[in-house]
């Protein structure tokens, strides 16, 4: 099933008087359960392209469907609902809240789609038990560590169980041992059915991802099944997220 | 890979309501507040200061109105005070009036007193002076007058007696305290019989004044009254420009509340023929009675209130502005949370409302802390010039709308700004 196509997207920033269009009428469709890799050199247009993608920003022309519903024609506030409750970010800086705790942070999404207090704390706390840190929900994010930080930010993009997950550099500024942990984390998420989309430049993440998109200079370059995925083995990840990923690699 | 256990897809939560509830705004606005206590106080301290300053004001200025209007209705019926200089200076029998030179004489009394419609008069001469029994001191007001002061000006007193002509004659050296006076020097004691000294005289007291209340900036209650002219002998006495004994004020009571206006007219005439002035603006006397200075006071307090007015309206606006200013400041600082909460699906709708309601939360809470402080300053200040502040609901409801109004006035032009900014550029701020 197709949850997504992009037909013919481009993008121009104005900067003044001067324009720069960094995509050229790019096309992708993705189905439900896919797990893709957007990858190109830097400059390519992959955040760009993210940032349609995720309805932060608007294309200049083309057009966009997402779960069947043309989304160019969308206004401001049923863009700001369908980010709510479609997409799932994370993001390479992790841009929690800093003031509020990680079980509130987690809560935000529930917040503005008006769940009770209850409600959110419910399924906020279930969400931070997926990722394996139930026991921090009290902390503030200043008291974790990095690759704890994206968790959190996965947990908060997985609320509200959108039909993308969407990462830009998720394991940017994680080690590579806490970003084999993210690659497992998004792995499990993708064998229970989450569509994910990781934008890297990083060969070793693409790796990990059963399709490769890659965009040169705002352009489609590539598209390819990944014939042999590489299964992320976290080393001393909590219980539950460790099984799946150990039962994933031993199949 | 297709032996893969797989999960069925989770299911979609569904809310009951759309959108974010107003109580969870208060929340983050709450939140955003306590953040930086001391920041948000001095945001609000422009709000505070004024709603402060107007209740404190407000408060004090109904409390002097209203113990001096009721200490002008205790001055007795159908009253008439003359006093020395032009109508301009004359001000409420009571005050000390420094400065204007002392024009009306015992002559000028002795010819009022011959006036037809006349019940009552009492020339009153008066002096602060300090009053001493054994080691105990109070400051008191010594007023000279003669024994009809009491009905003119309905003061009987509570136990003893008031002095009497013969003591006038005499120019004894007796004493009638007033309430205060007594607490101060004798306690619970009686002072009758007692003799204290008032400067450095000694008198006899022959009576004690009940409580009047504190009322005001110079109490009844502190007053002694002694024979006028044991007062000229021993006190002080001045002389007029043809060397007559002269008085401060007289006070005349009128048979009827009907003649009282022309009793005042005669008063006026016979004091400018007596004084030889024809022009009205010359007079160096002035003959009031109490609608007079009702009146008057009335106009004092209809210009108190528009100063008030202005005073709360110039220090709304400048802590509106404040407010304002710290708000901008505010969504500058917080672009990245805004932009985040966009991301995760914060409608422009609620980014405004919270902000807006930060703005409102703050100006509000300046209210309320400055309605305390307006009130602590009000007793404060009351208790020190004895004056009982009045505070009205209204006042209080007044103060906390206008502040909710600064709120949503000030805080509208930051929060649409916030909810304007684009999620992409958001994000990207540092
Ligand atoms: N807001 C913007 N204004 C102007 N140019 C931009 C803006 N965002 C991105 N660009 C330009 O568009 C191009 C693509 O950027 P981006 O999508 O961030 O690339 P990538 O994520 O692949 O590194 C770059 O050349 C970048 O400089
Ligand atoms: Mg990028």
């Amino acid at each position: 099933m197709t949850i997504l196509r992009l037909s013919d997207i481009s993008k121009t920033y104005k900067m003044g008087d001067l324009d720069f269009q960094a995509l050229k009428g790019v096309n992708l469709e993705i189905d439900a359960g896919e797990m893709v890799a957007l990858m190109g050199p830097s400059g390519s247009g992959k955040t760009t392209l993210m940032q349609i993608i995720g309805l932060l920003d608007r294309a200049s022309s083309g057009s966009y469907w997402l779960r069947g519903r043309d989304i160019t024609t969308l206004s401001e506030n049923e863009r700001s609902e369908a980010r709510n409750s479609e997409i799932g970010f994370v993001f390479q800086a992790f841009h929690l809240l800093s003031r509020q705790s990680i079980l509130e942070n987690v809560e935000v999404p529930l917040m503005y789609a008006g769940f009770t207090a209850k409600e959110r704390r419910e399924r906020a706390f279930a969400m931070l038990e997926k990722v394996g840190l139930a026991d921090k929900w009290r902390n503030l994010p200043t008291q974790i560590s990095g690759g704890q930080k994206q968790r959190v930010a996965v947990a908060r993009a997985l609320t509200m169980t959108p039909a993308i997950l969407l990462a830009d550099e998720p394991t940017g500024n994680l080690d590579s041992r806490t970003s084999i942990e993210i690659m497992a984390l998004f792995q499990e998420l993708n064998d229970e059915g989450t569509t994910v989309i990781i934008v890297t430049h990083e060969p070793d993440i693409g790796d990990h991802c059963k399709r490769v998109v890659r965009l040169r200079d705002g352009l489609n370059e590539s598209d390819r099944l990944n014939p042999n995925q590489h299964r992320a083995i976290a080393v001393g990840m909590n219980a539950p997220n460790a099984s799946a990923a150990l039962r994933g690699a031993a199949l | 890979m297709t032996s893969i256990v797989r999960t069925a897809t989770p299911e979609k939560p569904r809310a009951k309501r759309s959108g974010l509830s107003l109580p969870q705004t208060f929340t983050i606005a709450w939140r955003a507040i306590l953040a930086n206590p001391m920041r948000s106080v001095l945001t609000a301290l422009g709000v505070i200061i004024g709603v402060g300053a107007v209740v404190a004001l407000t408060s004090l200025g109904g409390g002097a109105t209203g113990s001096i209007t009721s200490s002008l209705s205790d001055l007795g019926t159908n009253l008439l005070t003359v006093s020395s200089g032009g109508g301009r200076n004359a001000g409420p029998p009571g005050l000390v009036r420094t400065g204007v030179k002392q024009t009306i004489t015992m002559g000028d009394v002795e010819a009022i007193a011959a006036i037809a419609g006349i019940e009552g008069i009492a020339p009153t001469m008066q002096k602060s002076l300090q009053s001493k029994f054994a080691s105990e001191n109070s400051g008191v007001t010594v007023v000279g007058t003669t024994p009809e002061y009491e009905t003119v000006r309905n003061s009987p007193v509570e136990t003893g007696a008031w002095f009497t002509e013969s003591d006038m004659l005499g120019r004894k050296r007796v004493a009638i305290i007033g309430y205060q006076v007594g607490q101060d020097l004798f306690g619970n004691a009686s002072p009758l019989e007692q003799k204290i000294k008032l400067g450095n005289q000694n008198f006899t007291i022959i009576g004690v004044m009940p409580d009047k209340g504190a009322s005001g900036f110079s109490s009844p209650n502190s007053q002694v009254f002694i024979p006028l002219s044991t007062y000229q002998q021993r006190i002080t006495s001045e002389l007029s420009a043809t060397g007559e004994q002269t008085v401060n004020s007289v006070s005349v009571q009128g048979s009827s509340k009907e003649g009282l206006t022309e009793v005042q007219t005669k008063i006026t005439e016979l004091l400018a023929q007596r004084h030889k002035i024809e022009d009205a603006n010359e007079y160096d006397f002035s003959v009031q009675n109490q609608a007079d200075l009702l009146k008057s006071l009335n106009q004092i307090t209809a210009i108190l209130q528009v100063f008030l007015g202005g005073v709360a309206g110039i220090s709304l606006l400048v802590g509106g502005i404040g407010i304002m200013n710290i708000m901008l400041v505010s969504v500058t600082e917080r672009t990245k949370e805004i932009g985040i909460r966009k991301a995760l699906g914060a409608k422009p709708k609620d980014i405004l409302t919270q902000f807006l309601v930060e703005a409102i939360v703050l100006s509000v809470g300046g209210g309320f802390l400055g309605i305390l402080s307006g009130l602590s300053l009000a007793y404060g200040v009351g208790s020190l010039l004895n004056i009982t502040p009045i505070v009205t609901a209204s006042s209080i409801v007044l103060a906390f709308s206008f502040s909710a109004v600064v709120g949503v006035f000030f805080g509208y032009y930051p929060a649409s700004r916030a909810a304007k900014l684009d999620p992409v550029d958001s994000l990207r701020y540092e």
